[in-house]
């Protein structure tokens, strides 16, 4: 018998977490925060409620100390279609990036626990985390290039799903990015994708649920069609925890509900047994 | 008004109405044009894993002395037909069961002819349980890989996701009255302004008539409609739309797999190319 691969000596966050807004009170317990004492907690409350990571935090998290190089950060969106209602598009863009945010994906390459790994991650503050020529730009680059190096490629999805202000062609980044994907599939390379919340719409139907290992966060929703949408349509009362991760897990969608504080770990010995 | 003969760019509908052409009770279906290219057409039905989704048909068929794999959306035409149709919104299993014909055809190396008419995938609880998201993820991204070539028509509806599940081909065309859109009007709406009445206006902010895609590079031709659309003329448009998805077949054909299948991932790879190209979309990424 051989001794199972000890699982690898890593801490459960990469580099520093940054500080991100919260509420007084914890939505899930109702309980006064201590933002200091959340922060070396990741974020996850004591009760469980996970708070939803900008793509800084998750890069932080997950790559190594001052290992991230990010990767096509100068690819930016503009207003193509000329968006001019309830609010101009062009607006939207310039107000988020004077809030330091680029783009609804960051891509780039870091280490994890050592290993060279490309890393995408969806920041939901941006316009929804919405799939945008922009986002499907930078995962299609970092797959063909992961397919090309055979580094394994980590995505963490956050998004509500194609972004409209950029019409038809931001429901083609779908197909764009489901074609590296299968570049990826064919070269041989792990994908390893970690569904936190929301994850929904053109994401959930493109990348997001194509991964070789689908791991969820716990209480994220995960889903095509939103909650609202399917009340809409078809005025059906959906159940306590419909779309939520372990509804996700007992319906063959994702392989494993995973605390955040784990997450890191886990991704570390997948990198360690997936050569 | 007249249209016949007018070229599709010197309409002089309203997006409105055009949206209202597409989704015409009257206007011509998947079936209408199936039957009128290919006469012996044989419907297949089933996924193999769970059941068989109504608002796809799927079935072979002689088309210009080839035995052609032909898919489309399917809405009814009665009250009774639209309900076992679905209104044309596909179930996980209309996904799974399109796959599963495109293998068979590479199989056979039949082509694929893929007609799209269709408001959406189903947006209901259902189509949730049984993994709707992942179904439409997994059809995409195994279309890059059928190793036959692939022609594919809006001829009606091109709603969102559900509409892209059976548009990754090497040919997207449309006729001239049909739209493609991220989302459907009411959806963008309900997005945007958390009104779903305000369709007309996200209708003509989102860029989703044929002409719109055209200029953006994200369709190959339009299909002209004869005088007073489609649903006029049904013998007229299935002529029309059987001449051009032939023609661009032929090109296809002429090709060999490995460079069609580069050809089919650089066609969505770069689709988007175009737009940055031209100076009045805004500076190029």
């Amino acid at each position: 018998m051989v001794a199972a691969k000890k699982p690898a000596e890593v801490r459960i966050v990469g580099g520093k977490l940054p500080p991100i807004p919260l509420p007084t009170n914890c939505p899930g317990c109702g309980v006064g925060l201590d933002h200091e004492e959340l922060r070396r907690h990741i974020y996850v409350c004591v009760c469980g409620h996970h708070f939803r990571l900008g793509a800084d935090a998750w890069i932080a998290l997950i790559a190594d100390r001052g290992s991230w190089k990010e990767r096509y950060g100068d690819v930016r969106s503009h207003d193509l279609l000329n968006w001019k209602v309830p609010k101009p598009y062009q607006a939207t863009l310039e107000q988020l990036r004077d809030e330091g945010l680029n783009e609804a994906v960051r891509t780039g390459t870091c280490t994890l626990g050592g290993r060279s790994i490309w890393l995408a991650t969806f920041d939901f503050r941006f316009v929804g985390g919405t799939l945008s020529i922009v986002a499907g730009e930078r995962l299609a680059r970092g797959m063909e290039q992961a397919a090309a190096s055979g580094l394994p490629y980590v995505l963490v999805a956050a998004s509500g799903g194609a972004r409209m202000q950029e019409g038809v062609l931001a429901l083609m980044q779908m197909a764009k990015v489901n074609a590296a994907v299968g570049r990826l599939d064919a070269a041989g390379v792990p994908y390893f994708s970690v569904l936190t919340d929301p994850t929904f719409g053109g994401t959930a139907a493109s990348l997001a649920l194509l991964g070789d290992i689908n791991i969820a966060e716990p209480g994220a929703a995960i889903g095509f069609t939103g909650p609202r949408v399917i009340k809409q349509a078809t005025y059906a009362d959906l159940p306590p925890g419909f779309q939520s991760a372990d509804f996700q897990l007992a319906r063959g969608q994702v392989d494993m509900v995973v605390p955040r504080p784990e997450v890191r770990r886990l991704l570390a010995h997948l990198l360690e047994i997936y050569p | 008004m007249t249209r016949h003969g007018r070229r599709p760019d010197e309409t002089t509908l309203t997006v409105w109405q055009v949206v209202e052409l597409a989704r015409h009770p009257d206007r011509p279906y998947s079936l209408d044009y199936i039957r009128r290219m290919a006469p012996d057409f044989i419907e297949l039905h089933g996924d193999r894993i769970s059941g068989d989704d109504p608002a796809l048909v799927g079935g072979i068929g002689t088309w210009h002395g080839r035995t052609t794999m032909f898919l489309g959306h399917q809405k009814g035409r009665s009250l009774k037909e639209r309900v076992a149709r679905n209104w044309g919104m596909m179930h996980p299993e209309g996904y799974r069961k399109a796959i599963r014909l495109a293998q068979h055809a590479a199989k056979f190396k039949f082509p694929i002819v893929s007609l799209i008419d269709t408001p959406g995938a189903y947006p209901g609880a259902g189509a949730e349980e049984r993994g709707i998201a992942a179904a439409i993820a997994r059809a995409i991204m195994e279309w890059f890989r059928i190793p036959v070539p692939i022609v594919a028509a809006v001829i009606g509806e091109g709603g969102s996701g559900g509409a892209l599940g059976m548009g990754v081909a090497d040919r997207v065309i449309m006729l001239e009255n049909s739209i493609y859109s991220v989302a459907s009007p009411e959806a963008a709406a309900s997005i945007v302004w958390r009104d779903n009445a305000r369709k007309v206006e996200a209708a003509e902010q989102l860029q989703l008539t044929s002409r719109d895609l055209l200029a953006m590079g994200v369709v190959e031709e339009v299909v002209t409609e004869p005088e007073g659309s489609a649903r006029a003329d049904y013998e007229a448009t299935a002529v029309s739309l059987d001449e051009a998805l032939h023609r661009h077949l032929l090109q296809l054909l002429a090709q060999p797999i490995a460079e069609l299948l580069q050809h089919r991932y650089e066609r969505f790879r770069y689709i988007d190319s175009l737009i940055h190209a031209e100076p009045q979309f805004g500076p190029k990424i």
